[in-house]
């Protein structure tokens, strides 16, 4: 037992040092990025009518005239503490304006994530069980139109639908969680749902064709001619068997919309993290997007390891060699 | 009263609706009537409908299939009259079925005791303590020596013939009236097939189980059925105890299906090169070893080829015969040293379908294989070479435009013997070039290795799990267990008297399955 034990440890280990790596390695070629980008934020934050001196003093206060690696490591230090430094376009530091737009993104995401799983699960099991037809011919053909609509014409569908034709939300209204935490989550139901929806689709996509697969294996017969029901098969065997799969798709989601949504944001006006890259991007603010970049990095690379862990969970044959 | 008959299928068909309301029958007013207690065969060519009529009798049919008339009477009662729930509910309770492939069949997320489990659970036996129990002696009963630890394992842990006991454990867990036994023993080797064969047979009379047993292997049903009934084109054409199908048959097409299984090496009276074992090796290795990642196949093993030599390599499946070819071979890095004379060896696999590529012409494969033994010249003279290899291989019709799904396996399997050749080399390996072919195919391929051999003078490795071919064939012979060698000499004395236990267990296997 001790073996196998060792063995599960041992994945787990490789796959965080594999994190690790692959964090450092984001963050050096950051860096490295935005030290070969011509320009520095000494020159943004003061602007095009600053004398040369003016930057240069600003250079030595943020440490830009030290040598790159010097830089680098500082730079690195700080992150790891949590101090990105200070955005050049907004003044304050980095690691607090992300924190600030963190829980529009991350709400969105948690709504964005429940209403993936809630929908595409249940349709993709009715449209597995009987292959081609009609229920499962609806749900195809709603899944290929869902996939093809771009997002800002979903969103602009759905703000015509319900808010001017049905008056039922107010588009561009934000309230603080810490305001009140229920209008918080209502003002981002309807954003997270255009987010979710081409989501959906694709997990469907996925999912049907999975299940379908199940459906038709060996051990699925073997179940049958155990005398179990349809329902049963369906939960004891064709739903974790897919999960093995998915759980790698749904990762995949996750950190897709975790990233921040540049235009579902920009059309509820939400103060989130798609919206505060664009600014960054437009400002040229090097602190802020390299920041950004860490961020992301840091979440794709999290969720991967999750999703590694999960499916070593889930699957003995990955744990249990 | 019991019904005298178990089981009985009357009249029953069954087909399949195609496209553009086409319809395929596939089960033609098709009669069969099983008596209790007893071992019957179903045999048949494939496409037959064997495997329709398990599928039929527990209502396991894919959703496309349309039963048009007949009945199912199981016990006295209609299957096909009753509800689904009803049916399923005689499903692993009076009616029992295990497939061929034991490999997938077991959920691998789950441990063999949570596969078992859920009969229980379905059939409604509620203690938790009572259904480990009765899981565990029935694991005992199919001859797992420690089936505690069994209990706990996962499927992916267990070798296809443990599975296949698994799978007969759940299907004989609720001591059903009937097992449908649909080709279970088509994906073991034969040591595993007797073993699991003396098991349904111990099940048959210990639990008072009736056996429907489908098969193609037909030395299976001879030495398992009481009965065989014989299939084609979806009704039953003969039936009846299984001395007289195999040995006298009356129905012309059962005497067709005996003659084309029926491989007799022996009367084929091949005539291979002599051999001179003093001669140096064509081949050696010594100490090798291969294995996948870290898990080791084969261990410290030596091999010594001589010229003009068949060479027979033998061994119960998993035991590293394939690795071993593959690594002398080169396609698999190795430990060890492995001198070859006269460059790489030639290669001949099983499955001639997926060794050629489907997308190019019989004359590219040929070119193919003449450009990477580099012994290409002028066009001229490479045509001429090309054409002459596939003369001697038996392809008088010379058909180098034709794609290989034109071609018969046995063409296919000549195929790759040609490309063998026109690199003219010291040793073929063929790996079980004779078991995806028919009896008939299989013998003309037999016949043309012998020529090569003979007149060639080429030396031959040869992997077979049939050992009539090994014995008329090679005259010296490895037999490999686990990754090693466990015996190797004069196959006239070892086929005969081994002494190691794996040469044992082959032979054993053999005599009980071909009754020899």
């Amino acid at each position: 037992m001790r073996g196998k034990n060792n063995s599960t440890i041992r994945y787990f280990l490789v796959r965080l040092i594999e994190l690790l790596i692959t964090l450092l390695l984001v963050s050096f070629m950051t860096f490295a990025a935005f030290s070969i980008i011509p320009g520095d934020a000494a020159s943004v934050i003061l602007g095009p009518d600053a004398t040369p001196a003016q930057v240069e003093n600003l250079r030595q206060e943020l440490g830009l005239d030290k040598p790159l690696y010097v830089q680098y490591f500082s730079w690195l230090l700080g992150a790891f503490t949590g101090n990105l430094g200070k955005s050049a376009a907004f003044g304050v530091s980095v690691s607090e304006l992300i924190a600030q737009r963190l829980p529009v993104t991350l709400g969105m995401s948690v709504i964005a994530l429940i209403m993936v799983v809630v929908i595409s699960y249940p349709t993709a099991l009715i449209s597995a069980r009987r292959p081609g037809r009609l229920a499962d011919q609806i749900c195809s053909v709603l899944g290929h139109v869902l996939f093809a609509i771009p997002p800002f014409v979903l969103s602009l569908v759905m703000i015509l639908l319900t808010s001017s034709l049905f008056g039922l939300v107010t588009v561009g209204r934000y309230t603080k969680p810490s305001e009140n935490f229920f209008s918080f989550v209502g003002c981002l139901l309807l954003p997270s749902f255009c987010i979710a929806l081409p989501k959906i689709a694709m997990t469907f996509k996925f999912l049907r064709s999975t299940m379908i697969e199940q459906n038709a294996s060996d051990h699925v017969r073997t179940a049958k001619s155990h005398g179990l029901s349809d329902l049963m098969i369906e939960f004891r065997h064709v739903l974790p068997n897919s999960n093995v799969s998915a759980i790698t798709v749904i990762s995949l989601v996750l950190s897709d919309i975790l990233g921040g949504s540049l235009i579902v944001e920009q059309v509820f006006n939400l103060p989130g993290l798609g919206r505060l890259l664009l600014t960054g991007i437009a400002r040229r603010d090097f602190p802020l997007l390299s920041g950004m970049i860490l961020y992301l990095a840091l979440i794709t690379v999290l969720l991967y390891f999750l999703a590694d862990i999960l499916t070593a969970i889930a699957d003995p044959r990955i744990r249990i060699k | 009263m019991r019904p005298s008959r178990l089981l009985e299928i009357k009249n029953l068909c069954l087909g399949f609706p195609g496209r553009k309301g086409t319809y395929t029958e596939v089960l033609k007013h098709l009669d069969i009537s099983v008596r209790p207690g007893e071992l019957l065969g179903i045999i048949g060519n494939s496409g037959s409908g064997k495997s329709m009529t398990a599928l039929a009798v527990t209502g396991l049919l894919p959703r496309e299939a349309i039963i048009t008339e007949g009945e199912i009477l199981f016990d006295g009662e209609d299957l096909l009259k009753m509800k689904p729930r009803s049916r399923r509910a005689l499903l692993g309770n009076d009616i029992g079925i295990v497939f061929q492939e034991p490999r997938t069949a077991l959920d691998p997320l789950m441990r063999v005791g949570r596969n078992l489990e859920e009969i229980l659970t379905v059939h409604g036996v509620k203690d938790k303590e009572e259904r480990r129990s009765k899981i565990i002696s029935m694991l005992s009963r199919v001859n797992f020596d420690d089936p505690e630890d069994i209990y706990d394992r996962f499927p992916h842990q267990l070798s296809g013939g443990q599975r296949q006991r698994i799978l007969i454990a759940g299907a004989a867990l609720l001591s059903p009236k009937l097992l449908i036994c649909d080709e279970v023993t088509s994906a073991l080797d034969t040591v595993t097939t007797v073993e699991v064969l003396d098991l349904l047979r111990s099940l048959c009379i210990e639990m008072k189980i009736t056996i429907l047993f489908i098969s193609h292997d037909l030395s299976a049903v001879e030495n398992f059925c009481d009965r065989v009934m014989v299939m084609n084109d979806g009704h039953i054409i003969d039936c009846d105890n299984t001395y007289d199908i195999l040995h006298t048959p009356r129905n012309e097409f059962t005497a067709q299906l005996l003659e084309n299984a029926k491989l007799n090496p022996h009367s084929l009276n091949l005539v291979t090169a002599d051999c001179d074992y003093s001669a140096s090796p064509v081949m050696t290795g010594r100490s090798l070893s291969v294995g996948y990642g870290k898990k080791t196949i084969i261990s410290s093993m030596d091999v010594d080829i001589f010229p003009r030599e068949i060479l027979g390599l033998i061994g119960c499946s998993g035991c590293g015969k394939t690795t071993l070819a593959k690594a002398i071979c080169g396609l698999l890095p190795y430990q060890g040293e492995i001198n070859i004379k006269g460059g790489r060896p030639g290669t001949v696999f099983q499955d001639p379908v997926s060794c050629l590529n489907p997308s190019h012409t019989v004359l590219w494969h040929m070119k193919e294989a003449l450009r990477a033994s580099g012994r290409s010249k002028d066009k001229a003279s490479d045509m001429e070479l090309i054409d002459k290899v596939l003369v001697e291989v038996g392809l008088e019709s010379r058909p180098l435009n034709r794609y290989p799904n034109e071609l018969s396996g046995g063409q296919r399997q000549r195929v790759a013997i040609g490309m063998c050749l026109i690199a003219e080399p010291e040793l073929i390996v063929a790996d079980e070039p004779f078991s995806s072919l028919d009896a008939t195919s299989a013998a003309e391929i037999l016949k043309l290795l012998a020529k090569i051999n003979r007149e060639r003078g080429v030396a031959i490795l040869l992997i077979s799990h049939n050992l009539h071919i090994i014995r008329a064939l090679c005259k010296r012979v490895i037999i490999m267990n686990r990754g090693s060698e466990s015996e190797t000499g004069m196959t006239s004395e070892i086929l005969k008297s081994p002494s190691s236990i794996a040469g044992k267990a082959l032979l054993e296997a053999e005599r009980k399955l071909h009754g020899m």
